[in-house]
């Protein structure tokens, strides 16, 4: 009994080094690459990894400015993680975090002269986030489901959609501020705007990890996240025994959605205290980019999603502080990220793991 | 040493896959012009040493001589050109070119226009002498499941094989198939092809081979002369010493006891018609049959023919365009799968990787698949994981499934412990109905009595049990009536004594 129970032991610690192997080994030769990349640039080596991968742990404003992308990262991630599951792809988390963001400001503007207390305001402007978000999502679902569009094009095209609802509501009364010169809105109602818990980081830390919390315990514990997960290891097996198909289809986008609506939301709540054409923007490019490459490092895995978003966070503050500091260029940082989701996929390929877990 | 009268000899062949070893120093040898029996049960490693043969996996240790040449092979090719050609279970042929374009197909290298003229003459030639006919000008997607068997075999001989691998040759034949192929493969064997017949089933080694070679568990047990041998002899063989008493079509004997059918029927299907959910399915058109609690109603018919259908519009009589199904008196038309199932019913799919379980999930996500939303199982939409982990570890145990713990995941058990949790997951519940599709399709003898004793018990239980297969015996076996489909409709009922291999099987290809 004892050596049998001996050799499973050491099946599962070799389970967990083989899951594990392909993103070791991806990030080493990735970073091999980008780091020959800078030498040929004629650029310090050292200088440049000790940058790009400390800044966020060696003084305080890199630890608040990776938190302050982790936020919202966090939630670009899921919307594309969880449609993924069932392998959708969901294009449109930008879109989605864009329409919670807009729909926050309108609601939030509106209800400017009620003069509500903080512990009502700010948790119905994230419910509409999350409704506004999910709602806008489901069409790229609803669209699928019953027209077989697929979701690639849909959510892309309601990006655009979302990009100029954001414009049109910026940029027109009763929304917009009068004398910017960059497209936003009015101001928040002060009891609208998320309270700061230390620095610049406000109470969306918090709302994230219940996020997580609550997106694990949906996935890992009831029958929606069973048979999403096993929609997503066999359709065909999960039809034949009775789930239904469109509706797990329905459901990962409206999840997915009000992630990203809330993700949105925490954005103009939190960081700008109004709504500002292209809030859901770092480091030049878009969140809803991020959060695809985010999802894929760890696979869409709900449990990795934090863990792959923190890295991210790491690498893009380590990346602007590169620039600023040695003058490499941010794109080399992409690059490495880019060639990480490509070594991950291949290597899980070839060590015979799965598109998804 | 190495035989020169030998035309294929294997020395001591291994290979394993991760931990499971699939052959063990296995030695095998072919005699010029025999049809040689490769006899063993699923699993056994029958497949894997052919495949070694063909030159698709790569033999970890041991040497392959072919006519006493000692013979490398890193894929097909090579092994095409030493003159094996293999016919797989599942067809490998282009559905969308007709017979003829996949003869020809690689065939013809180094010329730039196809010559078809030629190449069809010398087709139609070894159409003739091998009695192998078939219309060459048809799409192979257009063609029943036993003749693209022939055009694979024609299409092996075309490229010259000599040496003839034929995995699982009869799995979608009826009994005049099985003596058409056998006689044709007579003639090729008078024209100097030697053959490999792998099977599990000891009856039609007996009736087709030479000689038979039995593989368990990776390791070769021997070969016998079946001129010589009896039945006997290869169960001894095949079993060792655990005994499973089989019929001479080799399928397990089973007590089916006496019992009362209930007076009411559990499920009436009156004129039933549906569209297939399946692009090129078989519509079902007016089928009306019922069945009784404590009854086996076995289906017959060729692979196709709207078995499928027949069972999807049971539990997804959503699907219905015509008729009425009722189930224990009470219409049924229009409910939704979940519904059905709340009902006391449940489905084992034929497709057991595509339908019966989530492959890449562990046997507890498959234990709960198709329970989930079962007051047992869940309370206010919170899955009750350790009922399902309990459960789970009962079906392991009860059914002695081979497997570590509850954690492993599905795909990688064999097809008999798989179907072991799928029938524990089915029996989870009491049944008042159960509809099962070919369940015991490539399991392993012990695996196929294990199926056949659950559903015999159901039977004792009460259970009305709708038991669709292609395979003849094992149909009358077990059931109390055989319904016989053919294109979507049922054609013939049989009574208990009016069991008839022939007679059965003439209604199922329209006779």
């Amino acid at each position: 009994m004892a050596v049998e129970e001996k050799t499973i032991e050491e099946t599962k610690w070799q389970l967990f080094w083989n899951g594990f192997k392909p993103y070791v080994l991806a990030l080493l030769i990735a970073f091999a690459i980008s780091g020959a990349i800078i030498g040929l640039l004629g650029y310090n080596i050292p200088k440049a990894y000790q940058t790009l991968l400390f800044t966020s742990f060696t003084s305080r404003r890199g630890f608040i400015e990776t938190l302050k992308k982790f936020i919202p990262l966090t939630f670009a991630t899921y919307a594309f993680a969880i449609p993924f599951r069932i392998r959708f792809f969901n294009i449109g988390g930008w879109g989605q975090m864009l329409f919670g963001g807009a729909m926050t400001a309108i609601v939030g503007i509106a209800l400017s002269g009620f003069n509500l207390p903080a512990v009502i305001f700010i948790p119905t402007l994230l419910i509409v986030a999350m409704i506004a978000g999910a709602l806008f999502a489901v069409i790229a679902g609803f669209l699928k489901a019953y027209y077989n569009i697929n979701p690639i094009i849909s959510t892309i095209m309601l990006n655009f959609i979302a990009f100029y609802f954001v414009n049109f509501i910026a940029t027109n009364e009763p929304w917009k501020a009068p004398l910017s010169g960059h497209p936003m809105t009015l101001r928040l109602p002060e009891a609208a705007i998320l309270p700061k818990l230390f620095g610049q980081i406000h109470l969306g830390i918090v709302v994230v990890g219940i996020a997580i919390f609550a997106i694990y315990f949906l996935m890992n514990r009831t029958v929606l996240g069973y048979e999403i997960k096993a929609t997503g290891l066999n359709p065909d097996a999960s039809s034949v025994y009775g789930i239904k198909m469109k509706r797990t289809l329905m459901i990962t986008f409206l999840i997915a959605g009000a992630m990203g609506g809330l993700g949105g939301g925490i954005e103009v709540m939190g960081v700008h205290s109004r709504l500002i054409e292209g809030f859901a923007l770092t480091s030049g490019a878009q969140y809803g980019i991020f959060g695809i490459l985010t999802a894929l490092i760890c696979q869409g895995n709900p449990l990795g999603v934090p863990i792959s978003a923190l890295f991210i966070s790491i690498l893009l503050v380590g990346a602007d502080a590169m620039q600023r500091t040695l003058q490499v260029p941010v794109e080399l940082v992409f690059l490495t990220q880019a060639i990480i989701v490509l070594l991950i996929v291949i290597l899980r390929r070839k060590a015979g793991g799965s598109f998804i877990e | 040493m190495t035989n020169k009268n030998k035309v294929l000899e294997t020395k001591n062949i291994s290979k394993s896959f991760g931990s499971v070893q699939a052959l063990d120093k296995v030695n095998f040898d072919l005699n010029e012009g025999e049809i040689h029996g490769l006899l063993g049960e699923n699993g056994a490693g029958k497949s894997t040493l052919m495949n070694v043969l063909y030159g698709l996996y790569k033999e970890d240790e041991g040497e392959i001589y072919i006519r006493g040449e000692k013979v490398e092979f890193n894929s097909p090719i090579d092994s095409i050109k030493k003159g094996i050609g293999m016919i797989h279970q599942s067809s490998t042929l282009v559905p969308e070119f007709t017979a003829l374009e996949n003869l020809i197909l690689g065939t013809e290298g180094n010329k730039m226009t196809l010559e078809l003229k030629d190449s069809e003459q010398k087709i139609l030639e070894l159409q003739e002498d091998f009695g192998l006919k078939f219309p060459l000008n048809v799409k192979v997607k257009n063609l029943p499941a036993g003749i693209k068997q022939k055009v694979e075999i024609i299409r092996a001989i075309y490229r010259g094989a000599n040496i003839l691998i034929l995995d699982e040759p009869t799995t979608s034949l009826v009994a005049e198939e099985f003596e058409q192929l056998l006689k044709s493969l007579k003639k090729m064997v008078n024209n100097g092809v030697t053959i490999v017949f792998i099977t599990h089933k000891i009856k039609e080694v007996l009736q087709a081979c030479d000689r038979a070679s039995v593989l368990t568990g990776g390791v070769m047990q021997g070969t016998l002369n079946t001129k010589k041998a009896s039945k006997d002899d290869l169960v001894k063989l095949m079993f060792g010493t655990h005994e499973i008493d089989i019929t001479e079509s080799a399928i397990p004997i089973i007590d089916v006891p006496e019992v009362e059918k209930s007076k009411e029927p559990i499920l009436t299907l009156n004129n039933i018609s549906a569209k297939s959910k399946e692009k090129d399915g078989t519509d079902l058109k007016s089928v009306t049959f019922d069945i009784y609690g404590a009854e086996i109603l076995g289906i017959a018919g060729i692979s196709g023919n709207g078995q499928k259908e027949l069972a999807e519009v049971i539990i997804d009589p959503n699907n219905i365009t015509e008729g009425e199904i009722s189930l224990k008196g009470e219409k049924i038309n229009g409910i939704t799968t979940n519904k059905v199932f709340s009902k006391n019913v449940t489905y084992i799919p034929e497709d057991r990787k595509k339908e019966s379980i989530l492959g890449l999930g562990n046997i507890k996500d498959n234990v709960l698949l198709g329970h989930q939303r079962e007051k047992k199982y869940q309370s206010s939409g919170i899955v009750k994981w350790d009922k399902v982990k309990q459960d789970a570890k009962n079906i392991i145990k009860e059914y002695q499934v081979k497997t570590p713990d509850e954690n492993k995941r599905i795909g990688k058990l064999s097809g008999g412990n798989i179907q072991r949790v799928v029938i524990g997951r089915a029996l989870l519940n009491d049944l008042d109905l159960l509809v099962t599709h070919s369940p015991t399709a490539g399991l392993d003898m012990a695996s196929v009595e294990f199926v056949f004793k659950r559903l015999v018990e159901l039977r004792s239980k009460g259970t009305a049990v709708l038991y669709i297969n292609e395979d003849l015996d094992e149909l009358m076996e077990v059931s109390d009536r055989i319904g016989v489909i053919h294109e979507g409709k049922i054609v013939d009922i049989f009574e208990k004594d009016q069991f008839d291999k022939y007679k059965i099987g003439s209604k199922m290809i329209g006779g």
